[in-house]
């Protein structure tokens, strides 16, 4: 269990470090590849915690995450790379967005304090880390100035959130699993779609453009 | 079995909708839409002794007095809509392939809605209300343009963020409950849920409402969330608004009432209140100040949701008076705010536009509309003698009964600046000069005239209320625990 607990740690430092990339890389591809390793580092954390607690039901999340997130989805954004290019000058230089990131994470271990004193799990160490991480995936939305980087930073806060459920419970049953991941997909793929249709309409994947709305 | 005459038309009415011509797909759609509402109807009856329904053994759906009110208002919104939908009127201008996306897409949107409200598990729920985000956001560009694309833009992240933190607090409520009592199967039921809820850790429960709150909270239209919400609405088909005023926020609300009840479980009322209050005050006060400013009416009708969403969630916090106004308020707002868009949708089709300086005369030109929509409106202000009118009162009684004369001092006048802005605006709309260029008479009168249907339902909530209704009412009151 000593084992356990620190290798889930680890792997949600990983995570966590990777989700630091897009704050200093401004290539779609950058962002993609830290997404997928990302994606890759959750999954194999899933298939340990399955290992370790014996829920067979783990295992399945484990696959699935393999086959959405760590191949469906780079996919889909690599095809969409090629098409749209890169991120521009973000809302935040990178010294900024590290030493926010940095507040962010101070921030998620005090939030995290009252669930590390209830969990009694060995996963329990990597709780304020996947807080953290949720966090981070907040900033990289909200600084973003393109659709296609805010919709990576939305892919790392669902992972964010998946790995706080298999840290802190091993995961949501399987039933409410599933219709997670239905709804993942189903929500890239909408995003996806505006994200054609904003370069349609407006020739440009700059949501600085998108400030005709107003009061 | 009732379930799935509740969830099996609309699922229908969607096929049919993309499989048959355009024509009778309305015909089907329109019969089809009624049946859910019959279903409700049953629900009601049930509910009215007391006695959820549940199915199968393992409790996967369960419908309460709650959800039964919630189901009837998703019940008559869907209706509504399917008669006043594209291709309704002869003026709206819709090609054949956006009618056939509207009724699939609709439909599949009333269905995820009404899976929302009779799903036992939390889990299955945020699956069932991320997926109405999914499914609208297709249909706020119906008509493509830079302004609706880039508002269902907006929609979609951040409605979606917003859900995914709604996500982060049911996996720390389901956390702290599976640290209790083991991985047991149902653990996010309600029932196993509100049973555990006394033996959760106070700290936990806290953390997950707050993120539970501004999760649901944006997609209900809560302030400082809500700036998705006036884009959104003004630049939707005007149907697809209805559903979104009428019903998506208010089955929002109701993720968060049902939260709400595990937090009091657990002994946290008095958080619970506090937040809600704040952030209800919050909402009504910048809804406000937003209605003073606006140019066009789609806009108006967005901001003034916003306002009764923030006076329903003030309601919650207030005691089981409180309670009861509140439920009966969100009935109100759903007839009447989904009645108002779809008349403004008409006004939008034979002005070609949605701004008050270029609407006038209304009452010239589409009597019979501008009549309805005017009903609406008043009956959205809260003047007697409809629904509203009734239920803003006993919110406030409520609000004084619990002791917060203040903040209802200040809610109240808000309320009156709000009355009077809208009032100034309907004013200007129905009267003056018509606008140049616009045609006069309404070809297609008879179409209108269901809309009697929704202003007799305010009137007769505004005149004496229903024992069956306030029966209803109350056993919902009961299901929060009082």
């Amino acid at each position: 269990m000593r084992l356990f607990a620190q290798l889930s740690a680890l792997g949600s430092s990983a995570m966590l470090l990777l989700a630091l990339i897009p704050l200093w890389r401004h290539t779609v591809r950058a962002y993609a590849r830290a997404f997928t390793w990302q994606s890759l580092t959750l999954a194999g954390l899933t298939a340990l915690t399955a290992y370790f607690s014996g829920d067979a039901e783990l295992y399945a999340v484990a696959a699935l995450l393999l086959g959405l997130k760590v191949v469906v989805i780079p996919r889909l954004l690599a095809r969409m790379d090629r098409r749209f290019g890169s991120e521009i000058q973000p809302y935040l230089n990178a010294t900024t967005s590290v030493l926010t990131a940095g507040v962010l994470v101070l921030f998620a271990y005090i939030v995290a304090e009252p669930l590390l004193l209830a969990s009694r799990l060995p996963t329990r160490g990597g709780i304020p880390l996947a807080l953290g991480l949720i966090f981070v995936s907040l900033l990289i939305i909200v600084s973003r100035k393109r659709a296609l980087t805010q919709v990576i930073g939305f892919l790392m806060l669902e992972n964010g959130i998946a790995l706080l459920a298999v840290l802190a419970a091993y995961g949501v049953p399987l039933v409410v699993e599933i219709g997670v991941f239905m709804d993942a997909l189903m929500g890239f793929l909408v995003m996806q779609i505006f994200v054609y249709q904003i370069h349609e309409t407006f020739e440009s994947l700059d949501v600085e453009q998108l400030s005709r709305l107003k009061d | 079995m009732i379930f799935l005459w509740l969830l099996s038309p609309p699922l229908a009415a969607a096929l049919a909708g993309l499989a048959l011509p355009v024509r009778p797909a309305r015909l089907v759609n329109v019969v089809l839409a009624l049946v859910p509402a019959g279903a409700a109807v049953v629900l009601w009856q049930r509910a009215l002794a007391g006695v959820p329904t549940v199915w199968p053994a393992g409790a996967f759906l369960r419908a309460d007095a709650l959800s039964t009110i919630l189901a009837l208002c998703i019940a008559f919104v869907g209706a509504l809509v399917a008669w006043f939908g594209p291709g309704a009127g002869r003026e709206d201008g819709y090609q054949p392939a956006q009618i056939r996306r509207f009724t699939a897409l609709s439909n599949v949107f009333t269905f995820t809605m009404l899976g929302a409200v009779v799903v036992n598990n939390v889990g299955v729920m945020w699956v069932a209300i991320e997926a109405t985000t999914i499914v609208s956001a297709l249909l706020i560009p119906l008509v493509m343009s830079k302004a609706s694309v880039e508002a269902s833009w907006k929609y979609i992240v951040i409605c979606s963020v917003g859900i995914a933190l709604a996500f982060v607090g049911t996996v720390l409520a389901y956390f702290d409950f599976v640290n209790l009592a083991g991985p047991l199967g149902g653990a996010l039921n309600w029932t196993v849920l509100l049973a555990a809820a006394p033996r959760l850790h106070a700290d936990v429960i806290r953390l997950a409402f707050v993120f539970l709150l501004i999760g649901y909270g944006t997609k209900a239209g809560l302030s400082p969330m809500h700036t998705w919400l006036p884009d959104a609405h003004a630049e939707a088909p005007a149907p697809l608004s209805a559903m979104m005023s009428g019903t998506l926020l208010a089955v929002a609300l109701y993720a968060i009432a049902r939260w709400k009840m595990v937090v009091d479980a657990a002994g946290q009322e008095a958080f619970a209140n506090g937040l809600l209050l704040t952030i209800g005050l919050l909402t009504v006060a910048i809804a406000t100040f937003s209605l003073v400013l606006q140019r066009s009416f789609k806009r108006m009708l967005a901001y003034s949701s916003i306002e009764h969403t923030g006076l329903t969630c003030l309601g919650l916090a207030l005691g089981p008076l409180g309670i009861f106004a509140a439920l009966l308020h969100l009935v109100n707002h759903s007839v009447a705010k989904s009645t108002a868009f779809v008349l403004a949708g008409r006004v939008q089709h034979r002005y070609h536009t949605t701004e008050f300086t270029r609407v006038t005369g209304l009452l010239a030109t589409m009597p019979q509309t501008a009549a309805a929509f005017a009903a609406g409106l008043v009956a959205l202000l809260g003047l007697p003698p409809f629904g509203l009118f009734v239920s803003e009162l006993a919110l406030f009684r409520a609000g004084f009964a619990t002791g917060h004369p203040w903040a209802t001092g200040v809610v109240l006048t808000l309320v009156v600046i709000a009355f009077v802005s809208i009032l100034g605006h309907l004013a200007g709309m129905l009267y003056g000069p018509p606008s140049e260029g616009v045609s006069h008479g309404e070809p297609d009168r008879w179409m209108l005239l269901p809309v009697l249907i929704p202003v007799a339902i305010l009137l007769v909530l505004g005149l004496s209320l229903p024992s069956s209704l306030s029966g209803l009412l109350a056993r919902g009151v009961e299901v929060f625990g009082r």
